[in-house]
């Protein structure tokens, strides 16, 4: 039978990922020296690991050409659609934020709000909520750029430190939610396969608390 | 220029020969089980009014269906499911039918999916409906005629088994909203761990909530019931569960070992199943290839209070993967047939007597023995027969 595959999101969820799969007793050598590869066995073959952006790791999954994958909470809000997601793997932690300028007054007023962000669906998802009509821009790099310049009255980004917000004088004003890496499996495959991954899955439960 | 002249809308695509070859047969072998089982087809129609589709119970989100207006502007929906329409038909056509009735169907259904997720928008169908009957007989036919369909057409392949009043019982003795239900629910299809653990540490701590927070992790053979008991006992959830052995029990009989599995996790369109829910997978298909269950409180919405039960299985998914298996659906002749000036009908009749011995032959429409021979090579057709006086 066809070796177990895991998608994992390339960069520090996949060192992390790759550090615990060691602790709980898997050979990673070869996803260490990886060199140009893409796909990588594990341990004696015990299962393959495949490295993909964070919102790729969700599509593989979801099609059923990967078994399991690690990736953010943040991708799978903004991303996500129909997997299973078995485990929260305690690392990667930051959170969702609604920032804006220091000391403006965001929620005042009558006029409809502007939010820059790189997640336009949990941003949507956030002010439907509040049953709120914001208008959304789509930024692809610094979203702090955007108040700043006046494109937009706040954003809705990651933050891990808040170090950034404060160097160009923006503030949390509420938080979205919180953020962590997540194992997630295809629905088949956990149905098929079930005695393998509730295994791994044990196994790192373990060793993330 | 016509910008969209040669391409089809995305989501769908053209089947060619060997693709409707393995289509044929998949739906073929699935037909015969449906007839063997004594259940009749019918077709509705592609089109329907919009009240059809938009009941609450219906589980089908309107930013899915595709819609327009007939020319009284009245909304109407390209079909994106075949049991809606189906318990419209049997409320009306059907009203003073001798109940129970067997239908199955075979039709494709459109889904407007979001762009560039490689979701199809229109697939093929195949189903039954066994209607205007309650009980473990009606459950045990329903299941095992989905479990001979699937097995007519996979031999690597899963059934899980769930039951939609264990999380209903469950649930209803919170006193939660309406919404915080469906978002328990919805963690649990997901198996969602730890967004259901956060849902449910915001409640009053108590017995049926350390049985919901166990539902997702109950998956898998007999061990589960002994689980589950233990969880659920005293709670309106353990009579379905014992329901729910029952079947389980008969259908050991099968002796489909560890290919039946129990999954009291199975709560997906909790408003539209009433009882039995069940779904099967296929090695190598990454979703889900059958769904369905019991729902004996639809055709009410219709003025027809009737138990019913059904399940549809996607079977473009079951043709895909026949393909990609290797399946022989070979579309080449093995003899081509060519008549020379005036010997076409003697020909005609030669490739008639050759089909007739269960060969492959055809008829050579092109008008030179040069030409024929140029096509027989291209196509790698084997032999080329000669008519001549």
């Amino acid at each position: 039978m066809q070796p177990l595959r895991i998608a994992l999101t390339k960069g520090r969820l996949e060192k992390t990922t790759i550090e615990l799969l060691e602790k709980i007793g898997y050979n990673c050598d070869e996803v260490r020296n990886k060199g140009r590869r893409l796909i990588l066995p594990v341990g004696d073959n015990d299962f393959e690991v495949v490295l993909a952006k964070a919102a790729d790791v969700i599509t593989y999954v979801e099609h059923g050409v990967c078994d399991l994958g690690v990736v953010g909470k943040d991708t799978i809000l903004e991303h996500g659609s129909s997997f299973y997601e078995l485990l929260d793997l305690g690392f990667g932690k930051c959170r969702f934020a609604l920032a804006t300028k220091k000391d403006s007054d965001f929620y005042g007023g009558y006029n409809t709000k502007t939010i820059a962000t790189k997640y336009p669906n949990v941003t949507r998802a956030f002010f439907d909520d509040k049953n709120m009509d914001v208008r959304i821009i789509k930024i692809e790099g610094s979203v702090e750029l955007a108040p700043l310049v006046g494109l937009a009255d706040g954003i809705v980004d990651i933050v891990e430190t808040g170090s950034t917000l404060k160097a160009n004088g923006l503030e949390v004003i509420e938080w979205v939610t919180d953020i962590s890496a997540r194992l997630i499996a295809n629905t088949a495959s956990l149905k098929l396969r079930k005695r393998e991954i509730e295994e791994l899955q044990k196994k790192l439960e373990a060793v993330t608390g | 220029m016509k910008k969209y002249l040669r391409i089809t809308p995305e989501g769908t695509k053209d089947f060619l020969f060997a693709e409707c070859a393995a289509m044929d047969d998949v739906c073929g072998r699935i037909e015969n089980v449906f007839k063997t089982r004594g259940f009749k087809r019918v077709i509705t129609p592609g089109i329907e009014f919009y009240d059809v589709f938009s009941l609450p119970c219906s589980g089908i989100a309107q930013e899915d269906m595709f819609k327009m207006t007939d020319n009284k502007g009245r909304l109407m929906v390209v079909r994106p499911d075949s049991t809606l329409p189906i318990a419209r038909m049997v409320s009306s056509r059907l009203k003073n039918n001798v109940m129970p009735v067997r239908l199955y169907y075979k039709q494709a259904v459109y889904r407007n999916n979001p762009t560039l997720t490689g979701r199809r928008n229109e697939f093929m169908q195949m189903g039954v409906e066994l209607i205007g009957v309650q009980g473990l007989r009606a459950d045990l036919e329903v299941i095992t005629t989905a479990i001979q369909a699937v097995k007519s057409v996979a031999n690597d392949f899963r059934i899980e088994l769930g039951h939609a009043e264990v999380f209903d019982a469950l649930s209803d003795e919170l006193s939660i909203s309406e919404e915080y239900k469906e978002k328990i629910r919805q963690s649990i299809e997901g198996k969602n761990y730890s967004a259901l653990n956060n849902l449910l540490d915001k409640l009053q701590p108590c017995r049926a909530v350390s049985a919901i927070r166990s539902l997702p992790s109950l998956f898998g053979g007999e061990e589960v019931f002994e689980q589950a008991r233990e969880i659920c006992s005293g709670t309106k959830a353990a009579q379905a569960l014992d329901y729910l052995h029952q079947i389980y029990t008969s259908l050991l009989a099968l002796g489909l070992g560890d290919k039946l599995i129990i999954d009291l996790g199975l709560v997906q369109r909790n408003d539209y199943y009433t009882g039995i829910v069940f779904t099967g997978y296929i090695n190598g298909i990454g979703d889900a290839v059958l769904s369905g269950g019991r729902y004996d409180e639809l055709l009410s919405e219709f003025d027809m209070p009737l138990g019913a039960a059904g399940f549809a299985i996607d079977t473009d998914a079951v043709t895909l993967k026949a393909l990609s298996d290797g399946g022989s659906y070979s579309d080449k002749p093995d003899v081509l047939v060519f008549a020379e000036d005036g010997c076409e009908m003697q020909a005609i009749a030669l490739v008639e007597q050759l089909c007739g011995e269960g060969k492959k032959a055809q008829f050579s429409v092109l008008s030179t023995l040069e030409e024929t021979q140029a096509f027989a090579a291209q196509r790698g057709i084997a032999e080329v027969r000669i008519c001549s006086r």
